[in-house]
C-alpha cells in the first residue's frame, strides 16, 4: 500500500467526525424533546391554574356565590347539545340547505314514532343557530290574529328554555300563523297577575313547512346564554287541543335538562394570547369534548425559515424512518374548590419546533464536520502526494547513486529541514564517503602497482645480481623459484594497472569510422589460435556495421569478454561471438557454457574491484576486466549488461555501441 | 677507457644494483642521489651515458629538470628514463625533453644493459661513416640498424630506441604479423598491450609528421601488427 492511500485512508478517518456529530444530534434531539415536553407540561399546568374554577369561560356559567353545581356542568348528559362551528351565518329562510349536512351532528328528541324533532346548533360569530326539523303528522299554525296566550287559538310551539349569564332560567317560545319569519316571545306576568306575551326581538328566525312536518330555523346571540339549554315541541293535532310536549326542558316547569356544551367566546380570545406558531392549545371536558381550541400547529413556517437542501438531506441520515409524532400534554383544569374537574387541557407542540433547531445546530456542525474532513484528507493527499515525490526523488537519487559510479554531487532534499532532509543529507554523506572510497579503490590498484614498484625494483634487480654471482648450485632452485615469484608479482603489478591504463588510453583515444564486422571477424580468429582448447563460432551480420570509436578499444574490450569466457568454461566447449544489430546499436554478446552468474551479480559485475566468481587459472583477477569492458562501452555511448543463458548452463554477457548516424 | 654511466637515483638499493650491474658489464659507474649533487659533478665531467629517475627526493619532476639541463650541455649524450611511473603522459614528456628511451623499472637488468650497449653502439656509429651494409631497405623507409635512425623518404624521423627495435621487427618482414609478445622481445622490453598500443600509435603519429599518408603500420585486430609496404 502506498504511503499517499495511506495517508488518504488516515485522512478518511476524520469522516468519524461527522458521524459523531450525527450521534450527538440524536442525543440532542430526545434530550430537546424531553425539555420541550417538561415545558410544554409546566405550560399547560400555568394555563390549567389559571383557567381554576373558571366555569364562566368554559360553560358560560356563573362564578358566583350562587355558582351553578360545576360538577353536573362537567358531566355530559343525553340533553346536551353540541354546536358546531358555522363557516357562514345561515340565511333565516327555514331551509336547511346553507347548513352543514352531516347528520352526525344532529341531536334527536322523540315522544314516540310519530312524533320526535332534530336540532342543530350552529356559533357563527358570537351567535348561535338553530334548526329544528320536527316530525309531525298534523302541523298546526296559530290562528292568525289571535293572541298568543289565547288557549283556543294555540298551534304547534317550540320552547327554548336557557339560562342566563346570571344563572337564572328563562324560557321563550316561537309560534307562527303560518310559514315565514318568527320572533320569539317570553310570557310576563303583567302588573295585574295577567300574562302578557312580550316580543324577544334578539331572538328570531323562520319557520317552514316541510313534507314530514315543519322546519324551524332561529338565532340566539350568545350573550344570552348562559350554560343550560333546551329545546321543548308542543305538538298539537289540532289548534287549541293538548299538546303533546317533549324535548330537553322538563315539561313540567320547562327548567333546563342539559347544557349547550359550548365554551365562552372569551375562552377562545383567552387562549389565543398564548398561542404560537406550532401550537396548540385545546380545552375539553372531562369526558373529551372540546369546547375551545388554538390551533397554530401548521404555522411553523413562522419559526424559522424552511430548511435548506442539504438540511434536508442531513435529516436523512439523522432521522429514524418516518414522521416525528407531536409532543402533547394533558392537565385537568379543577373547579374552585379542587374537587372536581371541570375540564381539560391540552397542548400539543410539533416536532419541527426543536426539529428545526436541531436542524440548524446540525447543519451547521456538519457542514463544519465534513468541511474540516475535507480539508484534512486533501491536505493529508497533498501532504502524501508531496512526501511520496520526495521520496522517489530519493530513492532516484540513491538508485542512480549505486546503480552508476559516477559521482552524485547533489542530492535533492538536503536543504529540507525536517526528517527527510535529515535522511537526504546523511545520504548525501555516506554517499560523499561512498563515493571517496570507491574512488579511493579505484585508484587503489594503481597507486598499489606503483608503490610496489620500487621495492619490487629492489628485489627483481637484486636477485638478477645475485645470478651473476657464484652461487652454490644447491641454492640456484632457490634463486629460480624467487625470480618466478617476483616475475608473477610483476604480473600482478600489471593487471592491477591496466584499468587505469585503460582510462588513459580512453581519455586519449580518437575516434574514427570504422566496421565493426571484419574487426570482428578477425578478433574471432585470432582467439581460435589463441586459445586452441575452446571453440570459437562466429555469428556476424552481413552487411557493415559502421561504428564511430576507436578500434583498438573495441577489440581491447572483446578480449576481456573472451578471456572472461573462456576463465569460466570447460576446456572444448563452444563460445559464441554473435553481432547483431537493433535500432541505432550494435549489440555484440558472447556466450559461453559454464556456471551461471551468482546470484545479485548482474549488477555488480562491471563495477571496478567487482570479485565473485572464482576462474580456473592462477592468473590474477581484480575484477577490472568486465570494469574495462564497461569503460569502453561507455566510451562508445553504449553500455554493458549480463545474463544467465535461458535454460541456464552458462552466461552471456551482452554490449550495446551506438552506431554512428 | 671504460665508459662513464651517471645513475640518478635516490632509491639507495636499486642504485647500487644497477651499479653493480653495470660494473660487472665493464663500465664505470657513478652514482648520484638527486639532482643538485648530479648537476655539480656534470659539470666537472660529463658521462658517457646517464640514467635518470624522475622523482629525485623532493623534486617529484626533478628527472626531468635533469634531462633538461643534461641535453643542454651535450646533444648527443644518451640518456635513458627509468622510473616506477608508467603513465604515458611522462612518456611523452620525457621523450619530448630528448631523452633516447623511457623505461619502466619492471625491466629487467639484461634487457636494461642490452639497451645501454646498443645506445653505447649507436654512439660509436654515429663517430664512423655511414655504411652501406647496416641499412634496411623497405620501400621509403630505411633503417640504419647501427645508428638506430630511421629515415621515410629520405626524411630523418627520430625514434626512441623501444620505438626504433619495433618498427625493425614489424619492417625485417613485411606483411607478416608480429604479435605483441614479439614486438616485446625484438624491443628488450615487458609491457602490456596498452603500452604497446601506445608506443605503435607514436610510431605513426611520428612517421606522419613527415608524411601525413603514412599507413605502412597496419592493426591486425586480435593479433598484432603488420608492416605493409
Amino acid at each position: 500500500m502506498s504511503l499517499r492511500l495511506k495517508l488518504l485512508l488516515l485522512g478518511l478517518l476524520t469522516l468519524v467526525l461527522p458521524w459523531a456529530g450525527c450521534r450527538y444530534a440524536r442525543e440532542m434531539e430526545s434530550a430537546l424533546r424531553e425539555g420541550e415536553q417538561t415545558s410544554l407540561e409546566s405550560v399547560a399546568e400555568t394555563l390549567a391554574t389559571s383557567l381554576e374554577g373558571r366555569v364562566d369561560l368554559l360553560y358560560r356559567a356563573p362564578t358566583g356565590p350562587d355558582a351553578v353545581d360545576t360538577a353536573a356542568l362537567s358531566k355530559s348528559g343525553p340533553y346536551d347539545l353540541r354546536p358546531v362551528a358555522l363557516a357562514a351565518a345561515p340565511l333565516l329562510d327555514g331551509y336547511s340547505e346553507d347548513w352543514p349536512h352531516d347528520p352526525s351532528v344532529w341531536a334527536w328528541y322523540e315522544k314516540d314514532a310519530a312524533h320526535r324533532f332534530g336540532v342543530l346548533t350552529g356559533v357563527y360569530e358570537r351567535v348561535l343557530f338553530l334548526l329544528l326539523d320536527v316530525r309531525d303528522a298534523h302541523p298546526v299554525f296559530d290562528a292568525p290574529g289571535a293572541s298568543p296566550l289565547d288557549p283556543h287559538g294555540l298551534g304547534d310551539r317550540v320552547w327554548l328554555g336557557f339560562q342566563d349569564p346570571a344563572g337564572g332560567e328563562r324560557q321563550v317560545f316561537v309560534a307562527a300563523s303560518g310559514p315565514g319569519a318568527v320572533t320569539a316571545r317570553y310570557v310576563e306576568s303583567g302588573e295585574y297577575g295577567q300574562q302578557l306575551a312580550q316580543l324577544e326581538p334578539r331572538i328570531r328566525g323562520a319557520w317552514q313547512l316541510t313534507p314530514g312536518g315543519y322546519r324551524v330555523e332561529l338565532r340566539v346571540p350568545l350573550s344570552m346564554l348562559g350554560a343550560g339549554f333546551g329545546v321543548l315541541v308542543d305538538d298539537r293535532d289540532a289548534r287549541g287541543g293538548e299538546p303533546l310536549s317533549y324535548g330537553s326542558l322538563h315539561p313540567d316547569d320547562l327548567r333546563t335538562l342539559g347544557h349547550l356544551i359550548m365554551a365562552s367566546p372569551d375562552l377562545t380570545t383567552y387562549l389565543a394570547q398564548f398561542s404560537q406558531p406550532g401550537l396548540r392549545l385545546a380545552v375539553t371536558t372531562p369526558a373529551g369534548q372540546v369546547l375551545a381550541r388554538v390551533d397554530a400547529l401548521k404555522r411553523v413556517a413562522e419559526l424559522a425559515p424552511a430548511p435548506p437542501l442539504i438540511a434536508r438531506l442531513y435529516r436523512r441520515f439523522v432521522d429514524q424512518p418516518g414522521t416525528q409524532p407531536p409532543i402533547e400534554a394533558r392537565v385537568a383544569v379543577y373547579d374552585r374548590e379542587h374537587h372536581n374537574v371541570i375540564g381539560e387541557l391540552e397542548v400539543t407542540q410539533t416536532p419541527d419546533r426543536w426539529l428545526r433547531l436541531r436542524d440548524r445546530a446540525l447543519t451547521r456542525m456538519l457542514n463544519f464536520t465534513l468541511a474540516t474532513s475535507i480539508v484534512v484528507v486533501i491536505a493529508m493527499f497533498a501532504f502524501a502526494a508531496w512526501l511520496a515525490l520526495r521520496l522517489s526523488r530519493l530513492r532516484q537519487a540513491s538508485e542512480s547513486a549505486l546503480t552508476r559510479t559516477g559521482l552524485v554531487t547533489s542530492f535533492p532534499d538536503t536543504g529540507a529541514r525536517d526528517e527527510l532532509g535529515d535522511v537526504a543529507r546523511s545520504f548525501s554523506r555516506l554517499l560523499g564517503r561512498l563515493n571517496e572510497y570507491t574512488g579511493y579503490l579505484r585508484t587503489l590498484a594503481g597507486k598499489l602497482a606503483h608503490e610496489i614498484r620500487t621495492p619490487l625494483t629492489i628485489v627483481r634487480s637484486s636477485l638478477e645480481n645475485l645470478e651473476a654471482e657464484q652461487v652454490p648450485s644447491s641454492a640456484r632452485a632457490y634463486l629460480d623459484r624467487a625470480r618466478h615469484g617476483s616475475e608473477r608479482l610483476n604480473a600482478i603489478l600489471l593487471a592491477m594497472g591496466a584499468a587505469t591504463r585503460v582510462e588513459e588510453a580512453i581519455g586519449g583515444a580518437e575516434r574514427t569510422r570504422f566496421d565493426l564486422v571484419p574487426l570482428i571477424g578477425s578478433a574471432v580468429a585470432a582467439y581460435r589460435s589463441a586459445f586452441p582448447e575452446r571453440r570459437f563460432s562466429g555469428e556476424l551480420p552481413a552487411g557493415p556495421v559502421t561504428l564511430e570509436g576507436a578500434p583498438d578499444l573495441v577489440v581491447q574490450m572483446l578480449d576481456k569478454l573472451i578471456e572472461n569466457a573462456v576463465d569460466f568454461s570447460p576446456p572444448g566447449s563452444t563460445i559464441t561471438v554473435r553481432l547483431g544489430l537493433e535500432p541505432g546499436a550494435a549489440v555484440l554478446e558472447v556466450e559461453n557454457p559454464g556456471p551461471p552468474l551468482p546470484a545479485g551479480a548482474p549488477g555488480h559485475l562491471f563495477e571496478s574491484l567487482w570479485q565473485s566468481r572464482t576462474g580456473g587459472d592462477n592468473r590474477p583477477h581484480f575484477g577490472l576486466g568486465l570494469y574495462i569492458v564497461r569503460l569502453i562501452a561507455e566510451f562508445h555511448g553504449g553500455s554493458a549488461s549480463a545474463g544467465d543463458l535461458p535454460g541456464g548452463g552458462g552466461a552471456r554477457f551482452s554490449v550495446r555501441l551506438a552506431l554512428t548516424g | 677507457m671504460k665508459r662513464l654511466i651517471a645513475i640518478v637515483e635516490d632509491e639507495a638499493a636499486i642504485r647500487d644494483n644497477y651499479a653493480a650491474a653495470f660494473t660487472r658489464e665493464g663500465y664505470a659507474v657513478r652514482t648520484y642521489a638527486n639532482r643538485l649533487q648530479a648537476m655539480s659533478a656534470f659539470a666537472a665531467r660529463l658521462p658517457d651515458l646517464a640514467v635518470i629517475d624522475i622523482s629525485l627526493e623532493d623534486e617529484p619532476e626533478g628527472g626531468f629538470e635533469l634531462c633538461r639541463q643534461l641535453r643542454a650541455l651535450s646533444p648527443v649524450l644518451p640518456i635513458i628514463f627509468l622510473t616506477a611511473r608508467d603513465s604515458e603522459l611522462d612518456a611523452v614528456s620525457g621523450l619530448r625533453l630528448g631523452a633516447d628511451d623511457f623505461l619502466t623499472k619492471d625491466l629487467s637488468l639484461a634487457h636494461l644493459s642490452a639497451r645501454v650497449n646498443a645506445l653505447f653502439r649507436r654512439v660509436d656509429a654515429l663517430r664512423k661513416p655511414e655504411q652501406a651494409g647496416d641499412i634496411l631497405q623497405r620501400g621509403p623507409l630505411s633503417l640504419d640498424t647501427e645508428r638506430m635512425q630511421a629515415q621515410w623518404d629520405g626524411k630523418v624521423v627520430l625514434l626512441s630506441l623501444t620505438e626504433f627495435w619495433i618498427v625493425h621487427a614489424l619492417a625485417h618482414h613485411p606483411g607478416h604479423v608480429r604479435n605483441r609478445q614479439q614486438l616485446m622481445d625484438a624491443a628488450n622490453v615487458v609491457l602490456d598491450d596498452n603500452t604497446i598500443t601506445s608506443h605503435v600509435k607514436r610510431i605513426r603519429r611520428k612517421f606522419q609528421g613527415v608524411d601525413p599518408q603514412f599507413d605502412a603500420v597496419q592493426t591486425v585486430y586480435g593479433m598484432g601488427y603488420r608492416w605493409v609496404e
